[in-house]
């Protein structure tokens, strides 16, 4: 398939191994890349590594300038996308270009989102943080910094709290849920790591909400209820991430929280794929569609769509929702879902205090649906191949909820594909 | 399996480890090779790891062990998942390579593999078996091959690793005949 123009909305993971894989597979026609930074892809997992000072700036962008090099790809750098016409098939460029497509995928990732709370979009010293630009300026505001308040203890607010404690800034961490982590953890899970913020010294102020904001010359003051104020440098919003799909027209491309695909990453308009966290695709377990913002599923999702896109027939089966945070010296995963109630639900839990592993299993029945553990690498990638095989347990499920980890190992070997090596 | 090039050789084909479950005494000896070739701290984490695996009832109960270190997967997961491309396969020889310059800890390929091969050293930094690349470009088995006492581990190309797998089961149903000739 040499004839076809192919377009490439977006710049990050799912774009690049999307046009990776198309060239993998052969395509040798025409790929333009449309992105509004005017550089090689940014990896916003990176960027807590280096604000922590792990890495420099330049391996914030993995794939690196030569990679469109070498796929060929046309790239029109600083371009944002004002319109895509699915029936026409032509994306307008703000500016005035137009690009006319054969195939197209949207992969335009997604932005931060600061909640509708009075004043706050008024306040000069609100910071998210997602792409490179959003970096760098947190990173200045961090240098001057003696006191900040993070809005949402999610998977970025624990984060964010953590490189500014790391660098000596005092910090705030405020969620309106009642646990840090509420989509991540199991509430057990989320006091045993609120616990060891506080230890860290990090003020943890969970079931909370702020009504307004101040601002002066000295930062800002954030008003609690009861009359509680809080006097801050600035205020770091970790509050989720919304799909960049501002230009898709609703009539001609079905949408849910994010572009609806199926597992070959094809969209309900002809020839118009999506992939990575502008898209919504299958949950493995489920089969149902659901919005999982997870860099390596971006990464796969944009590789079957390269492949698609070539000519090629690649499908996607989903993945289930799953992370792994090193977090100060403890390492948390969350595997599932942990959220599940009812009275088939059980909890198996326990403490390895000479590994300093601690686990928690969500059951249903006698089948693992979720897992949050901490400080174990051996057996995250098991335990999620368990969660999402669905496989039964039998008459290995753990008798008590006070199991100890080595029995969980122990009947892993008796059950996984590991054990049935030999 | 490899072509010589100034002294070295390069390695081509896709290689892998070959296991016999029924020979695998549990002696350890791959694992130490495994250290001493890779200078891995005496209670670090190992490359290859030997489990035991409990097998039937009271008083039919039999032990299996099971040596196992990195699959290197044709579709390796890792590899995928890693967010500053530290992980990646070689086209030629198929080898899962680590760079550990570009890692930065953030454990995503150990929750993605699904035989817990990634191991994190004090540094916070992944390591993993590389097959003994360079042992293996000189012309030697990996470490751990070299020293399995029975024979349980095996190392070369897939081809090759089929081949002696097939020559084993011949010699298995074909023994019993050429003694009773």
């Amino acid at each position: 398939m040499t004839s076809a123009n192919l377009v490439i909305l977006g710049n990050g993971g799912a774009a690049i191994h999307a046009m990776i894989a198309a060239r993998s597979f052969g395509y040798s026609g025409p790929i333009h890349l449309v992105s509004d930074a005017n550089g090689p892809a940014f990896n916003p997992m990176l960027s807590p590594y280096y604000l922590k000072g792990k890495i420099p700036w330049h391996r914030c962008f993995p794939f690196g300038e030569d990679i469109y090099r070498k796929c060929d790809a046309i790239c029109h750098w600083n371009s944002r996308v004002e319109s895509l016409d699915a029936a026409n098939k032509t994306v307008s460029l703000a500016g005035g270009g137009t690009l006319h497509y054969d195939r197209c995928l949207v992969a335009t990732g997604a932005r931060p989102v600061v909640p509708p709370i009075a004043g706050l979009k008024d306040v000069p010293g609100v910071f998210t943080l997602r792409t490179a630009a959003q970096t760098r300026i947190l990173e200045k505001a961090i240098g001057s910094a003696k006191k900040v308040v993070v809005l949402g203890a999610s998977l970025i607010g624990v984060k964010v709290a953590e490189i500014l404690r790391q660098r000596n800034v005092g910090v705030v961490l405020i969620d309106v849920a009642e646990q840090i982590l509420p989509h991540s953890a199991h509430p057990r899970a989320a006091a045993v790591l609120e616990e060891y913020f506080r230890e860290k010294g990090i003020d943890v102020r969970l079931g909370c909400s702020i009504e307004g904001f101040e601002t002066d010359r000295d930062g800002v003051r954030c008003f609690f209820p009861n009359n509680m104020v809080e006097r801050t440098d600035w205020i770091a919003v970790c509050t989720g991430i919304r799909p960049n799909l501002d230009f898709i027209d609703p009539v001609q491309v079905s949408l849910d929280k994010a572009i609806l695909v199926n597992n070959r990453m094809e969209t309900s308009a002809e020839d118009l794929y999506a992939a990575g966290d502008v898209s919504q695709g299958a949950n493995f377990l489920t089969g149902k569609s659901e919005w999982l913002g997870l860099w390596a599923n971006g990464c796969y999702q944009g590789r079957t769509a390269g492949m698609n896109m070539a000519g090629g027939k690649a499908s996607y089966p989903g993945t289930i929702s799953q992370h792994v945070s090193p977090l100060f010296e403890q390492t948390f995963i969350q595997i599932g879902d942990l959220n599940r109630r009812g009275p088939n639900i059980r909890l198996i839990s326990g403490r390895d205090p000479e590994r300093g592993i601690l686990h928690f299993l969500i059951f249903e029945d006698d089948v693992l649906i979720g897992v949050n553990l901490f400080n174990n690498d051996s057996l995250a990638g098991r335990l999620r191949s368990a969660v999402m095989k669905r496989m039964e347990w039998g008459r290995y499920m753990p008798d008590v909820e006070q199991t100890p980890f080595h029995q969980v190992e122990k009947a892993l070997n008796a059950l996984d594909h590991v054990g049935k090596m030999v | 399996m490899e072509e010589a090039q100034g002294g070295n050789r390069v390695l081509k084909g896709k290689f892998g480890f070959s296991f016999d479950a029924t020979r695998c005494s549990g002696c350890m000896a791959c694992v130490v090779a495994c250290m001493d070739q890779n200078d891995l701290p005496e209670h670090g984490p190992s490359f290859r790891r030997v489990t035991c695996f409990e097998r039937g009832e009271y008083p039919e109960v039999r032990l299996h062990f099971l040596s196992m270190a990195c699959q290197h997967c044709l579709d390796a997961p890792c590899v995928m998942v890693c967010p500053t491309t530290a992980l990646s396969k070689s086209a030629g020889n198929g080898i899962v390579q680590f760079d550990r310059d570009l890692c930065v800890g953030c454990h995503s390929c150990a929750l993605a593999c699904d035989f817990g091969v990634p191991q994190f050293q004090d540094d916070g930094k992944m390591n993993k078996c590389d097959f003994c690349q360079s042992r293996v470009e000189h012309g030697l088995e990996p470490a751990c091959v070299r020293v399995c006492t029975t024979r349980a581990l095996g190392f070369g190309t897939l081809e090759e690793l089929d081949r002696r797998k097939a020559e084993r089961a011949s010699l298995k149903f074909l023994t019993p005949f050429s003694k009773g000739g």
